[in-house]
């Protein structure tokens, strides 16, 4: 699926509730995404648009940007997390961004694939560190983009119907399948 | 007045409403069933049966918005995107709970047969004979013998698919083709048959999902969206199976948004005339009048309509003379078992969703065991691959991870067990003074807990689970209980019990109200043990069974 074709289907799962993301360069200070109930600036989208690309890039398959998922990521944020995991996700999200600013000398975004993926690797090193006190909340932040990252990249259309085999109405139920690709 | 005139009316249409109008109607009756809800109509209603996941904005999930409008709901699994619509407003019919009580309800043509587990098993003797011998509640007025024949009625209509496992203690019925069991389970059966010998048994679960097609019925398809409603009609629902039937006949008038407030009670033929019922829409009032009226509201909902009759005559309600009306709630109760790693098979998988999983039929309390507490449990359970939600040592971003994810995973194997509740008699519901619902009308207060012996039981169905696993071959294994809360297995069953006497109970050895012969509950309502079997088999059997003894008793005058 082409890029345009795959965020024009996500616009519309969204049911119309975002913008595509290809009117983002023009803007400075207010986020494209539409949200009702967290308030992210630009620069915040990006973090979180960057983050879901560097967990699941762009490779020979499609990564989380060409496929919407950064979208996905804000919507469940914003009209299913409660407002307490809200308020952490913008805590953290800003302390992510410090820290990577810290780590890297420079802001996320501007960091190259290879920074970027060094830095969310010692995040996830952290998170299993049994010591580690998340008091900052950016490990709260980091695990709900990667979770929903996750979910909405293994939900999503090209997943279930490129990656795995999805059929609507399977028809029989196989109990000795092959295993290759998982029948979801 | 005329117009208003049946033979029948029938109070509700779940899964008891659906066969009570079913078998009236092709007995000739006309009938009417009257429905709380809307209208949901087969197929063409079940709006997202057909979707895609990733057609979902939430990918199924639920919104804060929904947990802010279904605060009961969202205790537990019920909450979802995906067939928000079937569950009851909460905010337009409120309950009060004196104690926790997760009530689920569905308020529409079809009620829970639509969104219910499916899991159909007949009872036993044991069953039947429990409360006598242990001196507890009230002797059911019935046995096996009387319910067999019934039993298979009902399987054969419905379309039960399942083993003839030979278990005494769960009878075999008229099964069609049972579904397989995954490579996995037929491992874990194979290694528990060695280990418990006849002792125990590891079947494949008996569920109201058609193998083989039957009365216009396609034949499941293994998709594994059945709360969604089927538009196959492969699993058994007031919409695929008996309302069709009932319509075929030409007797049967269906009228959703039709509240039921009250059985009309003559005092003179001490017998009821009809109902009165509040159009939900219109909020105007309306009355029917027959020879028979069959309560199948679902058991707390039955309770409800039998106290708001309440006249100088019976002022406890329709059938309070015993004292026993609205008392004696059950459930099962659940939240505990086990679970854990299977090695091997790594290059076997499924293909297609069964909507279906593994049975451990009661064990406990049998051939002369005594453990401290009485009766017992079953479990449900399953063996699955995961797939995405595995954890990949040092591979958790970048593109081996993304290549990973579609990679099957590690195999699991859980199971939970199903409880069997004692019927106490301080577990009740009774009418609120001072709530009311968005009609006016007083709700329901919930005053009811597990004790004592239920939660000895749940220290076995805990352990139960984990060693069985283990002696099965299942590594890792972790056993897991919860707080037990009542309601939430969906099975409320007892507050209008069957007894041998009309002092110490509601109902009679048909399902007639002792103090209004011409009145029938076949719920849940009418159960005077719970036993640990999922009842609706159950309840379908014991409605083709009352409905039969009704029309004969109206033939021969006696109604």
């Amino acid at each position: 699926m082409n890029r345009r074709a795959a965020l024009r289907n996500m616009a519309l799962i969204m049911g119309g509730a975002i913008i595509l993301p290809s009117c983002l360069h023009d803007d400075k200070g207010k986020a494209v995404v539409k949200l009702n109930n967290l308030t992210v600036d630009a620069e915040q989208e990006k973090i979180v648009n960057s983050l879901t690309e560097t967990i699941l890039p762009k490779t020979d398959t499609p990564g989380a940007a060409e496929l919407g998922i950064n979208l996905f990521v804000f919507k469940m944020i914003d009209d299913c997390a409660g407002k307490e995991q809200q308020a952490d996700f913008i805590t953290g999200l800003n302390k992510f961004a410090d820290a990577a600013k810290q780590k890297m000398g420079k802001p996320f975004v501007d960091s190259t694939d290879k920074e970027r993926a060094a830095f969310v690797s010692s995040v996830e090193k952290l998170g299993k560190d049994k010591n580690y006190k998340d008091d900052s909340k950016l490990m709260a932040f980091y695990q709900m983009v990667k979770g929903q990252t996750v979910f909405g990249y293994t939900t999503s259309k090209y997943f279930m119907t490129k990656q795995v085999v999805y059929e609507l109405v399977p028809g029989r139920y196989n109990a000795m399948f092959p295993a290759s690709k998982a029948t979801v | 007045m005329s117009t208003n005139t049946y033979d029948a009316i029938v109070i509700g249409s779940g899964i008891s409403g659906g066969w009570a109008a079913k078998e009236l109607t092709e007995k000739g009756l006309k009938t009417i069933m009257l429905e709380r809800g809307k209208n949901i109509e087969h197929i063409k209603d079940y709006v997202n049966a057909n979707k895609a996941p990733w057609e979902f904005e939430h990918r199924g999930g639920r919104t804060q918005k929904m947990i802010e409008d279904y605060p009961v709901l969202k205790r537990d699994y019920p909450l979802n995107e995906t067939n928000l619509d079937y569950w009851t407003n909460e905010k337009e019919s409120p309950y009060v709970e004196i104690k926790r009580f997760d009530w689920f309800r569905g308020y529409h043509v079809g009620g829970r047969s639509l969104m219910w587990g499916r899991q159909s098993y007949r009872w036993h003797d044991t069953d039947f004979e429990a409360n006598l011998k242990d001196g507890i509640g009230t002797d059911w007025p019935i046995r096996y013998k009387d319910l067999h024949d019934w039993y298979g009625y009902a399987e054969r209509f419905a379309g039960i698919s399942g083993n003839r496992d030979g278990v005494p203690i769960l009878p075999d019925g008229d099964f069609m083709p049972p579904m397989e069991m995954n490579v996995i389970e037929k491992d874990v059966q194979k290694r528990f048959k060695e280990f418990y010998k006849d002792a125990r048994h590891f079947i494949i679960g008996r569920t109201a999902n058609i193998t083989v097609p039957h009365n216009n019925r396609t034949n499941c398809q293994y998709r594994n969206k059945c709360w969604l409603g089927c538009p196959f009609g492969a699993y058994f629902s007031t919409q695929s199976a008996t309302l069709p039937a009932a319509m075929a006949t030409g007797n049967l008038t269906v009228r959703p948004w039709s509240i039921v407030t009250k059985i009309l009670y003559d005092k003179d033929t001490k017998k009821a005339k009809g109902v009165e019922i509040l159009d939900a829409e219109t909020n105007k009032t309306y009355q029917y009048f027959a020879k028979i009226v069959f309560v199948n509201a679902s058991a707390l909902n039955s309770a409800w309509v039998l106290m708001n009759s309440a006249t100088d005559v019976w002022e406890g309600g329709l059938g309070s003379s015993s004292g026993q009306l609205g008392h004696n709630l059950m459930d099962h109760h659940l939240g505990v078992g086990a679970g854990g790693r299977i090695e091997g098979h790594e290059d076997k998988y499924y293909f297609g969703r069964r909507a279906n999983g593994i049975y451990i039929p009661r064990y406990r309390n049998l051939n002369g065991e005594k453990r401290d507490y009485i009766r017992g449990f079953g479990y449900q359970g399953g063996g699955s691959r995961e797939n995405w939600s595995r954890d990949i040592a040092e591979l958790n971003i970048g593109g081996a991870f993304k290549d990973a994810l579609s990679e099957p995973g590690t195999w699991t194997f859980g199971m939970g067990g199903f409880g069997e509740t004692l019927p106490y008699h301080e577990n009740r519901v009774y009418l609120d003074k001072e709530k009311k619902d968005k009609w006016g009308l007083p709700v329901l207060a919930i005053d009811a807990e597990c004790k004592d012996n239920e939660r000895k039981m749940r220290i076995d169905m805990m352990n139960d689970a984990k060693e069985m696993l283990e002696n099965a071959g299942v590594k890792d294994v972790q056993g897991y209980t919860t707080e037990p809360v009542l309601g939430r297995g969906i099975h409320e069953m007892g507050t209008a019990r069957m007894g041998r006497d009309p002092k110490s109970s509601v109902l009679n050895e048909w399902n007639q109200v002792w103090d209004a012969k011409n009145v029938f509950v076949t719920d849940g309502a009418a159960m005077a043990s719970a036993a640990c079997q999922n009842p609706s088999l159950t309840y379908m059997a014991l409605t083709a069974r009352a409905a039969n003894h009704a029309v004969e008793e109206l033939k021969k005058g006696n109604l």
